[in-house]
């Protein structure tokens, strides 16, 4: 018998007698570690994304292997950064798959990033999970790829929930041309469905440093109430500085500290359809962002979460299928219902998500603070 | 479309266009000094603003001075660029090409520098004349806006004057113009080229400063103003920094014109194509060479 076999026994024997002993007794887990591959945008323009994301990882790694890992083996989380290019992230999958033979892939980040790695992963049946909302309709063939984000039409949708919420029927839109692009794709159709009639919808290019005008145009329409589809604070500041006061509702892409720090006095009473409010977590949340605070001294939220998830998710397909079930098997593992820390997911959903509108949660900024509003959307 | 959104789009595009016309003039003056088309002039809007929001944040200084001293760290980092590395490779007889290359270098370095010390977040400033507004025919315009366009004209004004009755202004003109002939009667042409750095760092910081009270800055705030700079500095003239501020407006109406005449959507399309046929057009630029006097 082989030192590692013995290893191997060993920690078998360890999480049997943890399973005997009850759930109260962990044992951390030892012997040969499984590789399990990320990439994440930890710089450039998706580093907003990929350093909560990261820390996201890299805490599910710990946890999971404190509680006895894969029935005993630990996993050993490789995390690359694609600098937010899409090439980069193609090499760096080859890399993890091909070189480090990890087991299953977390992320990327970006749906470009996403869309390019998804290559791969699609024709080598590689797990993949990604940290991005379902994307180009390439991405419906891949049916090894999860996501653990709402595909752009799942967040229009929480948007107009919202709306219809506070009886506005009226809505002016301020929107970037990329992520906001998206989105609003799905919220035309989406709008006459809800009875919303989009009175203004002003667009402006990513990384605009002024959009008051698009702003001044939208409350010219007077309408009952604004959304705002960004990945920036200035949109945010320009209604306010042009006293737009009808309500201002915010898609998830602005929902960061970073952003809502950077609105400054403007960020108040903003409205966001998201999912984790860590100043006052849904009861299954609360595990989760106490350990992130413990570890972090800060407040996680959706990214954080998501990555979190997706590792549990991998985590939780290699129980089922074991730690040297071959690609096709684990994939086949992971296609089933799984209740995260962000939503509840069935990647056997034709979209590999699987979220429902019920796992929204609505936040209101107040004095630059996130507070859970009460407003759910019911099943 | 009523009488108050146009006022808010002339007024909104006014402020922008200022904003552009800082930045630009800036450019300019570097370009007419050194030849070296300088595509780092946004990143002295963000050392400016940032010093600006360090020093009265972390070192409690009272806000006029901290204005002062973000203005003073632009002028700063200008002089150090022209001292170390610009007179090096004059010295060598670098190509234009080279020295853009240098620019873009540090545009990046500098970036990367802010993203590394001091992190991604965005900073705002406190608005010059506080948080009030003034309603003009239902257009909101800030206080601190209409500062911002009385400075930003108050700037160019004293720039031009600088250029006229100053000696070391028309020195600085003489010394971009012919240096042999300049140097001949005795001018110090280095050090002539070192001031229009401090020059060109100074206006750069101070339309970073200004701005942050509407927008906040980042580490990636410098790319957006340099290009805005650009495009408004070539089309006032690029060897004329007073063209630079009229290109400056004219790009910031344009702009803002474009989004409630035609759409949103098109607003670049719209302002760059009419760039484009002022170019055809004017080829020298809005001022012409009747500018070149004027710089």
């Amino acid at each position: 018998m082989s030192l590692s076999k013995i290893a191997r026994f060993a920690t078998a024997l360890a999480g049997l007698t943890a399973l005997a002993v009850g759930a109260q007794a962990q044992t951390p887990a030892a012997g040969e570690p499984i590789k399990i591959g990320a990439i994440v945008s930890a710089t450039g323009a998706g580093a907003g994304l990929g350093i909560p994301e990261r820390n996201g990882l890299l805490l599910a790694e710990k946890d999971i292997n404190a509680k006895g890992g894969i029935k005993g083996r630990p996993i050993k989380m490789i995390i690359e950064d694609d600098a937010s290019n899409p090439d980069t992230a193609l090499s760096k999958a080859n890399e993890l798959i091909f070189g480090q033979k990890v087991v299953a892939l977390l992320g990327p980040s970006l749906t470009a990033s996403t869309v390019a790695v998804g290559g791969v992963t699609h024709a080598n049946k590689v797990p993949q999970i990604a940290f991005t909302g379902i994307g180009p309709a390439v991405e419906r063939e891949r049916k090894c790829v999860a996501h653990v984000l709402p595909p752009q039409r799942l967040n229009a949708q929480a948007l107009l929930e919202y709306a219809k919420s506070i009886r506005a029927t009226k809505v002016g839109v301020l929107h970037d041309a990329g992520y906001g692009n998206v989105v609003m794709a799905e919220l035309r159709p989406l709008a006459d469905k809800y009875g919303v009639k989009l009175v203004a919808v002003e667009k402006f290019e990513i990384g605009a440093t002024d959009t008051t005008t698009q702003a001044a145009k939208v409350k010219a329409a007077q309408p009952e109430a604004v959304f705002v589809i960004a990945t920036s604070a200035t949109p945010f500041r320009n209604v306010k500085q042009i006293q737009i006061t009808q309500p201002v509702i915010a898609a998830i892409g602005s929902s960061s500290y970073e952003y809502v720090n950077a609105m400054g006095t403007a960020a108040d009473n903003i409205a966001i359809p998201e999912f984790v409010v860590g100043e006052d977590p849904l009861p299954h949340q609360k595990a989760f962002v106490d350990l992130y605070k413990q570890a972090y001294n800060s407040t996680p939220k959706n990214y954080e979460a998501a990555a979190w998830d997706a590792a549990h998710i991998i985590a939780s397909a290699l129980n089922k299928a074991g730690a040297d079930a071959t690609n096709e098997k684990l994939c086949e593992a992971m296609k089933a219902p799984y209740s995260g820390v962000l939503a509840n997911y069935d990647f056997s959903a034709d979209d590999m998500t699987g979220i429902p509108i019920g796992s929204f949660v609505f936040s209101k900024l107040v004095g630059g603070k996130y507070t859970r509003t009460p407003f759910r959307v019911s099943q | 479309m009523t009488l108050s959104l146009i006022l808010q789009a002339i007024f909104a595009g006014v402020t922008n266009g200022i904003v552009y016309a800082l930045v630009g003039m800036g450019l300019s003056a570097i370009f007419k000094g050194s030849r070296v088309i300088n595509a780092m002039q946004g990143e002295f809007a963000v050392i400016g603003a940032m010093t600006t929001v360090l020093l009265l944040t972390k070192s409690g200084w009272p806000y006029p001075a901290a204005i002062a001293g973000g203005a003073l760290a632009g002028a700063l980092v200008g002089a150090f660029i022209e001292v170390a590395f610009v007179r090096y490779m004059a010295l060598k007889n670098a190509s234009e090409d080279s020295f853009l290359l240098l620019t873009i270098g540090l545009a990046l370095t500098l970036s990367a520098s802010v993203l590394f010390f001091i992190g991604r977040d965005g900073h705002l400033l406190p608005p010059i004349g506080g948080e009030g507004v003034v309603l003009v025919l239902d257009a909101v315009i800030q206080l601190h806006a209409l500062w911002l366009v009385a400075i930003g004209i108050g700037a160019t004004l004293a720039l031009r004057a600088f250029f006229h009755r100053t000696t070391v202004g028309l020195s600085m003109m003489a010394a971009s113009i012919d240096a042999d002939g300049a140097a001949t009667t005795g001018i110090n042409v280095g050090r002539m080229r070192t001031y229009t750095f401090v020059l060109g760092g100074l206006l750069g910081a101070l339309g970073g400063i200004l701005v942050t009270p509407l927008i906040s800055v980042d580490y990636t705030l410098g790319l957006n103003l340099t290009l805005k700079g650009f495009a408004a500095a070539v089309l006032g003239g690029l060897t004329n920094p007073l063209g630079a501020a009229v290109g400056g407006v004219t790009l910031g109406l344009v702009e803002s014109l474009a989004i409630i005449g035609i759409s949103s959507s098109y607003k670049d399309v719209v302002a760059f194509s009419v760039l484009i046929v002022i170019m055809i057009l004017m080829p020298n630029g809005i001022l012409g060479r009747a500018g070149r006097r004027g710089g």
